[in-house]
């Protein structure tokens, strides 16, 4: 089995200099174990100017990187593209956006496009399928909802920042593996249509209560409102909140009814 | 001289022979060490005086110990000496000389029955049993056999079938404390010696504290040390000159918090590694505390870390590098070295550090700052102070290291008060703002080299760009890396804690101090400062020029207990059944004091994370500050008068 792993040249989001994507790192673990149980190896990719300190996920678990070589603001998508194809990989894991860049996340659904593969988004844990060529995906839904699917590979599944934490840097293995360097293709980056502007935080619409009705009301009003479903519960004695817990978990189906 | 005086002297000298065949077996064991510089000339010159002076110093501490083992070993060596000398016609000859021989013996004896004493009839946790327990019957033994051999022959053969049974018990208990030599209680006299020659940090026997660690060479082909192999040869001597009086484990915070560290046991786990399929079976003193199960083999060439090895990974991430162990031993071995070689293999070849410990030093590698907070934000505890920047100034006479705790909510308080005091004394101060990144002491502690050298390369050629005469900080952790880490990098400074400059300030009548009318106060020592650096009397002149009753604590200045925050440890989190601060601040309430002074952000947030009734924390700064701000309502003390 083939897993590639694509990466990006993101920036820490504090100090703005070059890092690795932390999501990233989570899909090499990802890989990792999973390439463990199948017996399979790891490469990981990056299309764009320089390494810089990508070659780091050496020392996250990646056993080999392939570094392929675009001049200055290259669009990567025509790049991956064919080194994907031509790798002709089982499984393509890829973070669920970027850090430091545009961050559209939009990446692997153009790669999986051009691939013609199923995109799965948002992995969470990644697990042995029974049948034989297929792969079981726990995806991470709004709200710590998880569901499971189970998908025929080759495919593309982007990872979400819930999944396992990175194999912690181990130094020595970062130097001593080896990236290789390819020649990519180039392609002229896709010219920006959006319009640009300075972030404004907006402010959270907020349903009003009527005008001269209790705190209580107007407490209920505001969270109802923003939490969009459930109940809200002031007080209650703790039986009763331990029963409303269980029942949202069995509604989620995170508890199974007993 | 008698037949059973020449018997007894063919005894001693077939001791001799075993002991020195076995010791070179155990020798010969140290040879798959690393090679390591050593000056052989000077450390064997300097042998009696380490050994009398250093080492007696530390034993002294315990004077039962002191007395005991002087009689003992003095006793043993000299008694076996004068008997084995008796050989000579002339010496042999003489009734006075068997007179003093049996004097000799009767010393030993008396040493030999204080060991009884100590470890009979309840052997206290902290000493070995084992073979440990049988010394007291083997130098019984021995001596008192020689005793009645020596006395028989002073007496012209009076006490002849005496002097048999003497002999026998000679026999039996000289062989027997020389089969100790290899792996028994004996092994701390030769191993020790060699030791003592070939420590790894001389600087100790020198008057220097001597407490920096050892740059790694981060292009060898093995980082850090994952077999027996991978440590010096001396360090494996180091290792084979304890002899288990457990010391270290009383001083060692982690084991009085139930944590799986156990600094004696881990010296015996390194130690019994060193024999080909070693096991760690033959240990009889007191265990890790709630150990982790491991599988106890190990020998050169296997791995010394891990479940189906000797140590277990939660023992080593126990460790808050406080020293005491180092400290308290008695044999001068470095046991947080040989932590940190372990931490260096697991961190930079396994990646295996705990796994909260992981994020902080990704932080660093990309944000330079642990939290990965902005560097810009260091000086927001600043807000509504002037904070000098040196890149405006571009010198200053004193350049304020604000270290870690500036991001901290209660330590800001502390810096606050720092920089009224410096303003009030009119001191020429600058920080470095955003240039300052951490200085790397979590790195270097939690094992990850490469990450502190790349800072310590950084913040070298930050402060190689700006001129100041000195550095202070209240972080003892960054003082001690500025001060004695950096040094291997090209970085030599002149650092200064806060509490010693104050005091300095204070001294010269720069700052005007009232007398606190606060309850008592004890000050806890913090390691780095303390054990590390060996300041432990500016604090306390400091404190003193305040006005406060001082208590001291029951364990204080170099021998203070940790408060659990160094090392990495509050990020490593390794389960104990209680926590370090909590143990820290009852041993404080115990004095009776209603205020525990600190010098250090780790101690400050460890100890103000205390729960329940207990002393305020509050650091110097913070204490000096209220003093001056106390001296416009009473009158000013002349600061000579407290000096």
């Amino acid at each position: 089995m083939k897993i590639a792993v694509l990466l990006s040249a993101g920036r820490h989001p504090v100090s703005g200099r070059p890092a690795p994507v932390p999501v990233e790192l989570q899909a090499i673990r990802l890989a990792v174990e999973i390439g463990r149980q199948f017996g399979g190896d790891v490469t990981g990719l990056h299309a764009g100017p320089e390494l810089g300190p990508l070659t780091d996920a050496l020392g996250h678990g990646l056993a080999r990187l392939v570094h392929l070589h675009n001049e200055g603001e290259s669009d990567p998508a025509p790049s991956l593209a064919a080194a994907l194809a031509e790798g002709a990989y089982d499984l393509i894991l890829a973070g669920r956006a970027g850090q430091g860049g545009e961050d559209s996340g939009l990446l692997p659904y153009t790669l999986a496009r051009t691939l013609g593969l199923p995109i799965i988004a948002d992995a969470a844990a990644l697990a042995l399928g029974e049948a034989p060529g297929t792969l079981g995906v726990e995806q991470a839904l709004a709200r710590g909802a998880r569901r499971r699917l189970l998908v025929r590979l080759p495919a593309l599944v982007t990872v979400h920042p819930a999944a396992p934490a990175p194999l912690p840097f181990a130094f020595a293995a970062a130097r001593r593996g080896s990236s290789e360097a390819r020649p990519g293709r180039h392609a002229p980056a896709p010219s920006p249509t959006v319009e640009e502007r300075p972030y404004r935080p907006r402010p959270k619409l907020i349903a009003k209560a009527a005008a001269g009705s209790t705190a209580l009301e107007r407490l209920r009003a505001a969270t109802e409102a923003a939490s969009g479903g459930g109940r809200l519960l002031v007080d209650p004695a703790p039986e009763e909140a331990a029963r409303e817990i269980l029942a949202h978990l069995r509604a989620l189906g995170l508890v199974t009814a007993r | 001289m008698t037949e059973l005086a020449f018997l007894l002297s063919l005894t001693i000298l077939a001791m001799l022979l075993l002991a020195g065949a076995l010791a070179a077996r155990r020798a010969r064991l140290w040879r798959v060490g690393r090679a390591a510089k050593i000056d052989w000339a000077a450390g064997l010159l300097a042998l009696p005086r380490r050994y009398l002076v250093d080492v007696h110093h530390i034993v002294g501490r315990d004077p039962y110990a002191a007395r005991m083992h002087a009689l003992a070993a003095g006793g043993l060596l000299g008694a076996s000496a004068l008997a084995l000398l008796g050989v000579i016609p002339l010496l042999g000859g003489s009734r006075l000389f068997w007179w003093l021989t049996a004097l000799a013996f009767a010393f030993a004896f008396a040493g030999g029955a204080m060991v009884g004493r100590r470890r009979l009839p309840v052997k206290p946790a902290r000493l070995s049993g084992g073979r440990f327990q049988l010394l007291p019957f083997l130098l019984a033994a021995y001596t008192g056999g020689g005793f009645l051999v020596a006395l028989d022959t002073a007496l012209g053969g009076a006490l002849y079938p005496l002097g048999w049974l003497g002999l026998a018990c000679a026999v039996l208990g000289g062989l027997g404390l020389a089969c100790q030599i290899e792996r028994g209680p004996m092994r701390h006299a030769f191993a020790g010696a060699a030791h003592l020659v070939a420590h790894p940090r001389p600087g100790r026997f020198g008057g220097e504290r001597a407490t920096g660690l050892a740059p790694l060479d981060l292009d060898a082909p093995r980082l850090g040390a994952a077999t027996i192999e991978d440590f010096a040869f001396n360090r494996l001597i180091g290792f084979d000159a304890c002899i288990q009086c457990g010391r270290c484990e009383v001083a060692c915070p982690a084991f009085a918090a139930g944590q799986p560290l156990n600094p004696k046991r881990l010296i015996q786990d390194l130690a019994a590694s060193l024999q080909p399929g070693a096991t760690n079976a033959a240990y009889a003193g007191s265990p890790y505390p709630n150990a982790r199960p491991v599988a106890g083999i190990g020998g050169p060439g296997l791995p010394i870390v891990g479940a189906g090895a000797m140590i277990h990974p939660d023992t080593l991430w126990s460790c808050t590098t406080c020293r005491a162990c180092v400290e308290e031993c008695p044999m001068m071995i470095e046991h947080v070295d040989a932590i940190l070689d372990l931490r260096r293999f697991q961190t930079l070849e396994l990646g295996a550090v705990p796994a909260r410990a992981a994020a902080p030093l990704m932080e660093l590698r990309y944000a330079d700052e642990p939290g990965g907070r902005a560097l810009t934000s260091r000086t927001d505890f600043a807000a509504g102070l002037t904070l000098p920047l040196i890149s405006a100034k571009g010198e200053a006479q004193v350049l304020l290291w604000l270290g870690e705790g500036a991001y901290d909510l209660r330590y800001g308080r502390t810096l606050r008060a720092l920089i009224t005091l410096l303003q009030k004394a009119k001191v020429d101060f600058a920080v470095l703002g955003e240039e300052e990144r951490d200085c790397g002491d979590l790195a270097r502690r939690l094992g990850d080299e490469a990450t502190f050298q790349r800072l310590a390369r950084a913040n070298i050629e930050t402060l190689s760009r700006y001129r100041f005469s000195r550095i202070l900080t209240a972080d003892p952790h960054a003082l001690h890396a500025l001060r004695n880490e950096y040094r291997d990098f090209g970085g030599a400074y002149e650092v200064v804690h806060h509490t010693a400059f104050l005091d300095e300030l204070a001294a010269a009548g720069r700052l005007d101090l009232g007398a606190l009318d606060a309850p008592r106060i004890t000050y806890h020592d913090p390691c780095y400062l303390g054990r590390y650096n060996g300041e432990v009397d500016a604090p306390r002149r400091l404190l003193d020029r305040l006005g406060i009753e001082r208590r001291e604590m029951e364990r204080s200045g170099k021998r203070s207990m940790c408060c659990g925050g160094g090392g990495g440890a509050p990020v490593s989190d390794i389960e104990g059944e209680r926590r370090i601060p909590d143990i820290r601040m009852a041993q404080a309430s115990a004095t009776g004091a209603g205020i525990v002074a600190v010098a250090c952000p780790q101690c400050s947030a460890m100890l103000e994370g205390v729960t329940g009734e207990r002393p305020a924390v509050h650091d110097i700064a913070e204490l000096v500050l209220m003093a001056v701000e106390k001296a416009g309502t009473t009158p000013a003390r002349p600061a000579e008068a407290l000096v």
